[in-house]
């Protein structure tokens, strides 16, 4: 039992006793996400010459004076617009105290620690004044298509297909793993090529995303967060807004274009009724209405995306997902259909986290991968220390909350 | 003169009484002589297709008129000399009709119905007018959309025709092949407000892609004729766009909706760039204004949808589904590697923001390297692809030069407007038959009227991510839907066997699309207006029938002038040819058959008169001196010009001879342009190298008195007389004092009694053989003598087109080796420029100060003599 697995509060036991090492943070348009490193005391590694990976691999340790710290890989969001509970979390791991860039610096002196996302520049101030943090802005898609490259490589079971509530993880060869194309949906869309390690092209996007989800939600049925509006949309059925096929041609298939019925003509199509009004249409039909719009759409144009480029496999991420079946299944539906059974949509198991974890690997001073480069050499992959800790045991909607880790070993310091 | 039957246009005696299709030229013609039946009763009811869609139906209908091929002597001299074999050279049948394009909305069909009705195209259109509709219950009318299926029963319990349902798509891409390949330019871009129209080779035209945005998005790979895919769509289209704006905004119409969004401001509700970095993006390309998220504003922030306004919640979901649809398309395209890609369906329905929106998209996501292209005829598509759907319907075989595209007043109210019925009180008339439009404009005439505004017109916006520079309110949203017009058949029209390079040709030398042309040209119209109302009048005994008609022309005409300066597209690619021609079919819509008929007259009569005393002088120079004097004399007389407002000027100072006597000496050479010396030298030679005489010349004339009388038929029997066969072309229709093909064998009959060489040659091209019967019995030893002759150019316009003239011109042609183009109308306003595969003389009397310095860098009254040797 993983005493983690309980501690989803903010201020958890385990920051307390353990010793936060390295901290990134990704700050979204709608969530800021964390990933920090926390030591675990019983897994010290005190004589770097019995255990260390670097001298069983014959690599020069001679830069790295630093010991081997094995603990764990954390993750943790915030919604942006509670960008200071986000700062006193941070404030409260004494970062300062905790030794990750300056341990024997006095509490006065300024941190830095790195950042990406849009608010690593909007609350570059506010973060400066409260803590006197210091923000390390890193380019959001260097640390997206990073912390990608990163999971997809190392993580053995981080990639995944989902069609008709069945999750099945796929196994991708890391030497097989380029060129891809990287759909990153936060509030907008990003579509990204990526050939290898820093090596990568926007290619395309979408304004249609999750900002779009969330905001036409909100406007159209109260609802108070995102999480709410896509638990509503599980329960909805979008026939009663939207055209679909069958309502324009009387039943029918339009067998002669490959239509069916169920197909939506037109989203929203059945929504200008002369009699009746917004309040008239239960939110829940509106929200999977909306869901299975924006989802559609990304899946359809990431396909052509990908199409366009040769690109093998295309990998969802970003908050908008989340793990929701429903919106994952819409993707893949969206992906097969257009691409006629031949290509299948991809997902990530630390899809939120992607620039958190790449702001985090901008950082060498951990050695993260490094490390683990070495470890792969010297260990068997099945018993690669950095396999989730946490139970796939999926929560009702799937969502995992986004506050889980993942062991692994950094250099301290 | 007397005009013979078939030209002429008949007009009732007491009061302007038209129905509402045939308010065009010939329109009573069809009414007179009704006898005309098709070859083939199976034919009879290929005159009407229906799309009835979800809110708008559209019709297309035929009307046939009669064949124009004229039986009278002169014509049965021309086709044996020209070779003419019975006015078009095919062997099966094509009918010379007019398309119609009329919408009602969906949710008033009953006026849809009433108006079929009333002008009885259930039963086979106009034919039946003799015929009992007895038979005509099992009448079939072709029909697309959705409402062919939901309203089949009520056309057949109130009409008694039976709907014969064709395939929306196929209806779509067949009504697409078919515009694209007969209106030269039917596709336009739209780029941040600025329409520009397209000239596709037909023979380039596929692959394309066809996007439809009605409710959802259908995306079209068309491959040709029949050949077609549906290879994609979006669900995110017209319904998506009304149904969130329902929803979101308290709009109780689509066009409410759009209307909204031309104020709104989408940077309340979207996330821009801007918003998540405070900055730029630019590594990625990203400016600060870019939309990273459509509606992402609304997370942040903690309001309620009532404090949004619906017209930024209108804007931000227009460019979410324009830019969305734009995306979608170019990847499509570029995935099946179409050139081209057409917008179409009702979502877009000429709206100025929409169509910028997609074309941004596509410019954007395309890098420049794509562009969205939109059609005139766009509302169509589908009603005219079910027409093509009837196996007989010709119009497959014919060629984008038998097409003319006319915009009558009446059309407004038969088509091209989205409001409504095409009269208010369709239903109030006891007598269907008897409504004339023309009384309604009458009484409608100060709402539509507007003074020719003249201002540039508001650009409709970016269209780009950006916010919009302008906020439209003064634009109404349909005002930049483009007016369709009455698509006329014309299978005798051809193109001009003499063009060097028909696909290049482009006969306007001054186009419109440039503003400060438009709105010269539109001011000199305007100024004109006054006196040539006055002429119409007078040419018609100021009856006040003819001053009340007089009146509707101004209204009319100056609403064609509002309407332009409010959208410079809004009849599709306009050059000063199309615009003056445009007036002399107001003029005719509005039954004034010739304005400048006693002009004309009393201006041939003056100049015949003289015409004895120049040929005589002519006569005693020697051979170089003559042909000088002779060019000298085409261009002094040139200044005969109802058209130009300087020389309506100078008709008001002083006598016809005085005004030629000043012209004539003010003939100094050089002339601005001046080729005399390269013209002599092909007529005459140098030394004792005698060239040999052109086998036939073409003389396209101008104006009618002087400028024919002393100054072209003098020239004409020049060539005569030097062995040359001349042709003179003269206009089909009167249009401004031109004299017209009609109104030439007279005059030449009137000449030739002064003069040997143009009788023998008149009386060998036929052209006297009504007149002096006698004498050529006589003359028939005499001959042969070189013929002399007169064929219509197929025109009604000041100017002309060389990519649409008559067969008899274009068979006139083919012998030729010599054409002159004479007058500002022909050789200078249009085809200065032309090439020819023949020796090609263009002369004219520049009488425009701003055409004088656009096109010679001169001044008024300079002069332009033109030599180009066959190229």
């Amino acid at each position: 039992m993983d005493p983690r697995r309980a501690e989803t509060g903010k201020n958890s036991d385990q920051i307390q006793s353990g010793h936060v090492y390295h901290l990134a943070l990704d700050i979204g348009g709608s969530l800021a996400k964390l990933v920090y490193f926390t030591k675990n005391d019983e897994h010290i590694v005190g004589s770097e010459k019995k255990k260390s990976p670097m001298k069983a691999s014959g690599i020069s340790n001679s830069s790295r004076n630093s010991p081997v710290l094995n603990g764990r890989l954390n993750f943790k969001k915030f919604e942006t617009s509670k960008i200071n509970d986000c700062l006193e979390f941070i404030n409260s791991m004494k970062l300062h105290l905790g030794g990750c860039q300056q341990p024997e610096s006095p509490g006065s002196q300024t941190i830095t620690i790195k950042a990406t996302g849009g608010g690593a520049y909007k609350y570059a101030d506010l973060f400066k004044e409260k803590f006197r943090i210091s923000l390390d802005k890193e380019d959001e898609m260097d640390c997206l298509v990073a912390g990608a490259n990163f999971l997809l490589e190392t993580i053995h079971q981080e990639a995944f297909t989902y069609m008709g509530n069945q999750k099945q993880f796929v196994w991708i060869d890391k030497n097989d793993l380029y060129p891809y194309l990287l759909v990153n949906i936060g509030s907008g869309v990003g579509m990204i090529k990526v050939e290898g390690d820093g090596k990568f092209e926007r290619v395309s996007g979408t304004s249609i995303g999750g900002g779009t989800f969330w905001g036409l939600g909100k406007l159209l049925t109260k609802c108070k967060s995102f999480d709410e509006l896509l638990d509503l949309s599980y329960r909805g059925n979008n026939r009663a807004v939207d055209m679909l096929v069958g309502d324009i041609y009387g039943g029918m298939d339009y067998s002669k274009i490959g239509l069916s019925s169920t197909t939506i003509a037109s989203s929203f199509g059945r929504a200008i009724s002369e009699n009746k009004e917004r309040d008239d249409y239960k939110p829940e039909d509106i929200a999977r209405s909306l869901l299975r719009m924006i989802s559609n759409n990304i899946g359809q144009i990431s396909y052509l995306t990908a199409l366009r480029f040769g690109l093998k496999r295309i990998f969802f991420g970003g908050f908008f997902i989340r793990r929701h079946p429903f919106t994952m299944d819409t993707l893949s539906v969206a992906v097969n259909f257009w691409s006629k059974g031949e290509a299948k949509a991809m997902f990530l198991q630390h899809e939120g986290f992607l620039g958190a974890v790449g702001a985090f690997m901008s950082s060498d001073k951990h050695g993260l991968k490094e490390l683990l480069a070495n470890q792969k050499v010297e260990r068997p992959p099945s018993k690669l220390s950095f396999s989730l800790d946490q139970t796939q045991v999926p929560q009702q909607d799937g969502e995992l909350n986004g506050d889980e880790s993942i062991e692994c070993s950094v250099y301290g310091a | 003169m007397a005009t013979k039957g078939s030209n002429s246009i008949h007009r009732s005696s007491s009061r302007p009484l038209l129905d509402l299709s045939k308010a065009e030229i010939q329109g009573n013609v069809e009414e007179k002589y009704p006898t005309i039946l098709l070859p083939n009763q199976s034919d009879d009811l290929s005159h009407l297709a229906l799309d009835i869609g979800g809110s708008l139906i559209k019709l297309v209908y035929f009307s046939r008129h009669e064949d124009q091929s004229t039986n009278d002597k002169r014509m049965k001299i021309l086709k044996d000399k020209l070779g003419i074999l019975n006015g078009n050279r095919r062997s099966y049948p094509i009918l010379g009709g007019r398309l119609h394009f009329v919408k009602f909305e969906t949710n008033k069909i009953n006026e849809c119905l009433e108006f079929i009705y009333s002008k009885k195209l259930h039963c086979g259109g106009w034919e039946s007018h003799h015929s009992d509709s007895t038979n005509d219950q099992n009448a079939v009318i072709k029909a697309t959309g959705g409402g062919a299926f939901k309203f089949a029963d009520l056309f057949k319990e109130r009409l008694g025709i039976s709907l014969d349902k064709e395939d929306e798509m196929d209806c779509l891409v067949a009504g697409a092949n078919f515009l694209l390949k007969a209106i030269r330019h039917e596709a336009y871009t739209h780029m941040e407000g600025q329409k520009e129209f397209i000239q596709i080779d037909p023979n380039d035209l596929f692959p394309y892609l066809l996007v439809n945005i009605g409710s959802g998005v259908s995306m079209i790979k068309v491959d040709g004729n029949g050949k077609f895919e549906r290879v994609s769509g979006t669900n995110v289209g017209g319904g998506t766009y009304w149904g969130l704006g329902r929803l979101l905004t308290n709009c109780s119409s689509f066009d409410e909706l759009l209307e909204l969004s031309q104020k709104g401001d989408n940077r309340t509700t979207d996330m821009l760039v801007g918003d998540i970095y405070g900055t730029d993006y630019p590594k990625i390309g990203l400016s600060a204004s870019t939309i990273a998220s459509s509606f992402g504003k609304a997370t942040l922030e903690n309001k309620e949808l009532e404090e949004y306004r619906p017209e930024d919640i209108s804007l931000s979901l227009l460019r979410m589904i324009s830019y969305n649809i734009g995306q979608i398309s170019y990847l499509n395209a570029l995935r099946f590697g179409l050139k081209r890609i057409f917008f179409g369906g009702f979502f877009i329905r000429g709206h100025a923001y929409t169509m910028d929106a997609i074309s941004f998209a596509v410019h954007f996501w395309s890098k420049g390297t794509a562009q969205a292209m939109f059609l005139r005829h766009e509302g169509f598509l589908g009603a005219l692809g079910a027409f093509m759907s009837y196996e007989k319907h010709g119009l497959d075989d014919l060629m984008v030069h038998q097409f003319v595209e006319r915009f009558p007043m009446g059309a407004p109210y038969t088509g091209g407007k989205i409001h409504g019925p095409p009269l208010r009180n369709l239903n109030e008339k006891a007598s269907l038959e008897n409504i004339s439009w023309m009384e309604k404009f009458l009484q409608k005439g100060t709402e539509i009227t507007a003074p020719v505004p003249m201002t540039p017109p508001g650009t409709t916006g970016l269209g780009g991510f950006e916010v919009p520079l302008s906020k439209g309110s003064t634009l109404r949203s349909d005002a930049s839907a483009l007016n369709v017009g009455v698509l006329h058949l014309i299978p005798t029209l051809e193109v001009f066997p003499l063009l060097v390079d028909p696909k290049m040709y482009e006969p306007n030398t001054v186009d419109l699309s440039d503003h400060s042309e438009l709105e010269y040209w539109l001011t000199i119209l305007s100024e004109h207006l006054p006196d040539l109302v006055d002429k119409a009048v007078a040419s018609e005994g100021g009856t006040d029938d003819s001053k009340r008609r007089g009146d509707a022309f101004a209204r009319a005409f100056s609403a064609h002038l509002a309407r332009l300066m409010e959208e410079p597209a809004a009849y599709g690619k306009l050059g000063l040819a199309n615009l003056l021609e445009m007036r002399e079919e107001c003029l005719r819509e509005f039954q004034f058959v010739d304005a400048y008929r006693s002009i004309k007259q009393r201006e041939n009569e003056a100049s015949l008169a003289v015409l004895h005393d120049l040929l005589m002088e002519l006569d005693s120079l020697d051979e170089e001196t003559r042909l000088l004097t002779l060019i000298e004399g085409v261009l002094a007389a040139n200044i005969f010009d109802w058209g130009s407002r300087a020389c309506v000027d100078l008709y008001h100072k002083g006598t016809i001879i005085e005004i030629y006597r000043m012209s004539r000496n003010k003939m100094q050479r050089p002339w601005r342009v001046d080729d005399f010396d390269a013209f002599k030298e092909r007529m005459l030679g140098s030394g004792d190298k005698k060239p040999l005489p052109h086998g036939r010349a073409l003389l396209f004339v101008d104006n009618s008195g002087a400028d024919i009388v002393l100054g072209m038929l003098p020239l004409a029997r020049e060539l005569l007389r030097r062995g040359t066969e001349v042709v003179l072309v003269g206009n089909s229709l009167p249009a401004l004092n031109d004299v017209t093909a009609m109104e030439l064998p007279d005059i030449v009959a009137e000449a030739a009694k002064h003069c040997d060489i143009l009788r023998r040659a008149a009386e060998s091209g036929g052209l006297l053989v009504d007149a002096m019967t006698n004498t050529l019995d006589g003359s028939k030893e005499k001959l042969p003598s070189v013929a002399l002759m007169v064929v219509e150019n197929g025109c009604g316009s000041p100017c002309i087109d060389f990519r649409q003239v008559s067969s008899e011109l274009a068979a006139a042609a083919k012998d030729a080796d010599l054409i002159i183009l004479e007058g500002m109308g022909r050789s200078l306003h249009t085809n200065l420029y032309a090439q020819f595969k023949c020796d090609a003389l263009k002369l004219a009397m520049v009488k425009n100060q701003r055409l004088a310095e656009k096109l010679v860098q001169g001044n008024i009254y300079d002069c332009v003599c033109k030599y180009e040797p066959a190229y």
